[in-house]
């Protein structure tokens, strides 16, 4: 079907759509699109605008689990068309116990990206699969995938990460883009599983729970451009991160903590910080400040809801020279659960003590500092939340893996260690 | 007094050096400047309102100036904050690159302007505004950080650069935050008045403390010059004299003088644009890979390529072409004639057109031309740098239908950005013709979003502290000491016959003549 109906500047238009009941098929389809002499359309009622043949800079293939997630990522996906043009493959499944079929849908969007260009197009497939068919993931997205171009593997949800049928698709991929924040339970088996992965494959990790942290990062990293604060970047001693939870027993796995431990991943990385004694739960003693680890604390802080008596991990960092001491620390908060409400660092050099209190409150992080006792720095950064389009965006432009990235998932995992969760 | 020298001279007085921050490290997000007050001198002048205030607005809508900014505004108008205010968001309704004005942006913006009257030459003025700097810097936390930017008359910038000297506003150390000072173009009109204005910039300011700004090397596609040449390895091995016959790069413009009659009539096509644009783009195109992707690594790679120009004189050895328009028609329109515009002396000798051949003698451009050429009421608007390929050593094809054009990768700057690679390919069919294709990369459809504009890039580039694409004050210096004798023999030749090209043509037909007399021809556009 072929569709000329007029088109807004920046808005995708489907411009083409057939049904296929098999690979064969959709091929055929894909060629038909491209070969058609009459795909022109119009705009402001003059016709024969030509249509300009397909652009790709990129294969996407998207393992949507629920047919929820398929309709939301094909969208995320259709407003990326002008700004990344791919081929897109949303695949579903169901039925894994009958007989094996498929049900295709190959669609063209085209984004007219200027009233003086030709339109900017590209191609969705969407392939439902049912019975043995829908297991074999890399059987249905290889064929179909544009050679010479890189592949991007988007796997909301719980990726199986060490299912045969991943490792296949994951074999034919350049990237994999996950939301770790989104996980059930604590997520941090499956965080292992991600380390494990990187370490074990060519394959760049991009995980929505750390792209969105980035003005965290941002906020933390512009301390230590102070030259006076810069001295003490490498004498750290405690970092803590207080996140939500919506449990007040904050019973083992009750929160994800996926995006807490990525903020600690990330300093480790960066100041070549390993691990001592990886993440335990903290021995209470009936003190909000007893833990496993010495703690130092700082002035009376505003929380964002009420501390939990003795909850929480415990780790153990080094620099080589001395202790790090590392506490994830959850707050009942009405934010999502595994929300990061604060990040808190202490540094201790030569007796002098720096201490750094990192929040987020709307659209706004907020640091501040204090030298010996006193306020030396006060400063918001906006950052405003950034949607699935704005994620899947950055994800792709990372282009080769991210040394960020890598380094904050290794250190991660290697926090989360053998006895946890 | 010892700390405030050793300050002047970018020494730190007693500090040892410290250690990096390794969290900056592979930071993707772009980092937020340091909290700061940009002070805009010709706050109410038109490249104030075109420009530069739409720039911040964007950077600010898009979430890359800090919360802590104020934009100071200095003008002789009697405004206050409010009525300001009031006249930039005029102002943006009208230039903003994203219309319409989003209204909380705009709110969240207008609070961080403020305006404050001032005569340039009222010493007591500018100890006012160094009160005002203070208060702002307890009232807002902008800690001393401190953007001058020059948008005035270039007649004004060495007595506001003394004058913020004399008001102590230059001081980096005194509470510990940083100054910086943006100059626009035209950096003087010759070697003496280049040299002059640099000097007395430099009797306040420290030449790290200076941005000079050349708008051409803040847009995307010339940055991207440098991605294309050292970030590819395919091109650079063929960028030299052993496979590229000669390079042309043409700056065209289809509009006329404006309203700038009195201006252009001092400055004219080599002043305009020659000095600075299009040698700016010789550089980039002939400089050799710098060690680091730092200001000053590939600031001294330009500054060799200009140190390496030949230089010509007047129209001697026929080597520079000038001409000015007559009446024409331009895009289906009659246009007068240079010396029939407004503020135009009716026997006008000023050019309108320059075209250049240039040599860089060095080991790797030794004996292949750059042909530049920039104008006025030309038949289109187009920036474009063409390196042309050597034809193949032996014609293998000759004999098979028609020979293709030698190899040329044609890189367009505006509009239309993008890059183009020709070269030959079989025509299908049981025969042997050849023909030219060409493989053509547009941004706009590869990469469907708008590029910053130059003066975004190039202001948030400042108030970050990189003076990358910022010219130093030897390109400048060296840049004029390639044009003044060109300007100077004309002032001791016999006047040119003026008109000598029609507006919507190519120029003067001896601008042909520059090529055609080696066998060469300007590539059409």
């Amino acid at each position: 079907m072929i569709n000329d109906a007029p088109v807004k500047l920046g808005e995708p238009a489907l411009r083409w759509s057939a049904r296929a009941h098999s690979i064969a098929e959709i091929e055929s389809e894909l060629a038909r699109i491209w070969a058609s002499q009459d795909l022109t359309t119009s705009m402001d009622g003059e016709p024969g605008r030509h249509i300009s043949a397909r652009t790709s800079v990129m294969n996407l293939v998207v393992v949507a689990g629920r047919p929820e997630i398929a309709e939301r990522c094909a969208a995320t996906i259709q407003a990326l068309t002008g700004r990344h043009p791919s081929r897109t493959i949303v695949i579903g499944s169901a039925d894994p116990d009958g007989p094996s079929w498929l049900d295709a849908r190959v669609e063209a969007h085209c984004v007219l990206p200027r009233e003086d260009a030709p339109e900017t197009c590209a191609e969705t497939i969407h392939v439902k699969c049912g019975g043995e068919s829908g297991a074999h993931l890399a059987a249905i997205a290889t064929p179909l995938i544009i050679h010479d171009l890189p592949v991007t593997v988007w796997w909301p949800g719980e990726p199986p990460l060490t299912s045969q049928a991943a490792q296949d698709l994951f074999a034919t991929a350049d990237r994999l883009v996950v939301d770790g924040s989104t996980w059930s339970g604590d997520g941090l088996a499956r965080l292992r599983d991600l380390a494990n992965l990187q370490e074990s494959s060519r394959l760049a990790i991009s995980d929505f729970a750390l792209v969105r942290q980035s003005r965290w990062r941002e906020a933390i990293a512009s301390i230590f451009d102070d030259t006076d604060f810069l001295p003490y970047l490498r004498s750290i001693r405690r970092i803590a991160v207080t996140y939500g939870t919506h449990d007040e027993t904050c019973a083992p796995g009750s929160a994800n903590l996926v995006k807490p431990l990525y903020h600690v991943g990330w300093l480790a990385s960066r100041l070549g910080l390993s691990v001592v004694k990886p993440l335990a739960p903290v021995v209470s003693h009936g003190s909000a400040s007893s833990t496993t680890s010495t703690t130092r604390p700082g002035p009376a802080r505003p929380a964002s809801g009420r501390p939990i008596v003795g909850r929480g991990l415990a780790a153990t960092l080094t620099d080589g020279r001395a202790d790090v001491a590392v506490v994830a620390r959850p707050v009942v908060s009405v934010m999502p659960s595994g929300t990061t409400l604060r990040v808190e660092l202490l540094a201790d050099r030569r007796g002098s003590e720096l201490r750094a209190d990192v929040t987020a409150e709307a659209e706004t992080v907020h640091v501040r500092v204090w030298q010996d006792g006193v306020e030396a720095w006060d400063r918001s950064f906006r950052a405003p939340r950034r949607t699935d389009v704005d994620l899947l965006a950055e994800a792709i432009e990372a282009g080769r893996r991210d040394p960020v990235a890598v380094g904050a998932l290794r250190s991660a995992a290697a926090l989360v260690g053998d006895g946890m969760p | 007094m010892k700390d405030l020298r050793l300050a002047r001279e970018g020494r730190k007085a007693s500090r040892a050096r410290p250690v990096e921050n390794v969290l900056r490290e592979g930071l993707r997000l772009e980092r937020v400047p340091d909290p700061s007050v940009l002070v805009l001198f010709g706050g109410t002048g038109d490249l104030a309102h075109r420009k530069v205030v739409p720039a911040l607005y964007q950077l600010w809508r898009t979430n890359l100036l800090p919360h802590e900014f104020v934009l100071l505004a200095i003008g002789r108008r009697p405004y206050d904050d409010e009525s300001f205010r009031r006249d930039i968001r005029a102002s943006l309704d009208q230039f903003s690159r994203v219309l319409p004005i989003e209204d909380d942006a705009w709110r969240s913006f207008a609070e961080r302007i403020c305006y404050q009257h001032l005569d340039f030459a009222d010493p007591a003025g500018f100890d006012d505004l160094a009160s005002r700097l203070d208060a702002l810097d307890k009232e807002r936390g902008t800690r001393g950080n401190r953007l001058y930017y020059l948008a005035t008359q270039p007649s004004q910038f060495a007595e506001i650069a003394g004058q913020l000297g004399r008001a102590g506003l230059d001081h980096e150390l005194h509470d510990g935050g940083w100054r910086r000072i943006v100059i626009e173009k035209p950096f003087g009109h010759d070697s003496e008045s280049a040299r002059r204005l640099n000097r007395e910039v430099g009797k306040v300011f420290r030449e790290s403390q200076v941005y000079r700004i050349d708008h051409y090397l803040g847009k995307e596609t010339v940055r991207n010059l440098l991605v294309f040449r050292f970030g590819n390895g395919i091109f650079e091995p063929l960028w030299n004299r052993r496979y590229v016959d000669n390079v042309q790069i043409t700056v065209a413009e289809s509009i006329g003088i404006e309203s700038r009659g009195a201006f252009y009539e001092e400055t004219g096509a080599s002043r305009d644009v020659l000095q600075n644009h299009l040698l700016q783009l010789v550089s980039l195109v002939a400089m050799e890979p710098p060690a680091r992707f730092e200001a000053d690594a590939l600031r001294d790679e330009k500054v060799k390529v200009l140190r390496a120009i030949s230089t010509a004189s007047g129209d001697a050895g026929g080597d520079v072409v000038r001409g000015q328009y007559g009446p024409g028609w331009v895009a289906a329109t009659q246009v007068p004639g240079y010396r029939q515009e407004r503020e135009v002396d009716a026997a006008s000798e000023t050019e309108t057109f320059v075209a250049a051949r240039l040599m860089i003698d060095d080991w790797r451009w030794s004996g292949v031309p750059f042909y530049v050429r920039t104008g006025k009421r030309l038949p289109k608007r187009a920036t474009e740098i063409a390196i042309q390929y050597r034809e193949v050593p032996h014609r293998l094809f000759k004999d098979e239908g028609v020979e293709p054009d030698a190899n040329l990768l044609a890189i367009r700057i505006q509009p239309d950005e993008g890059i183009m690679l020709r070269f030959g390919a079989k025509v299908p069919g049981l025969g042997l013709d050849v023909r030219s294709v060409t493989m053509d990369f547009t941004y706009g459809s590869a990469f469907s979003v708008d590029s910053p504009d130059a003066y975004e890039t190039l202001i948030l580039d400042a108030l970050q502290g990189d003076a990358s694409l910022f010219t130093r004050a030897d390109e400048v210096e060296e840049a004029w000491s390639i044009v003044d004798p060109i300007v100077d023999g004309w002032a001791d030749a016999a006047a040119p016959d003026f008109p000598n090209y029609d507006a919507g043509s190519w120029g003067p037909a001896a601008a042909d003549e520059l090529l055609a007399r080696e066998g060469r021809r300007w590539r059409r556009i």
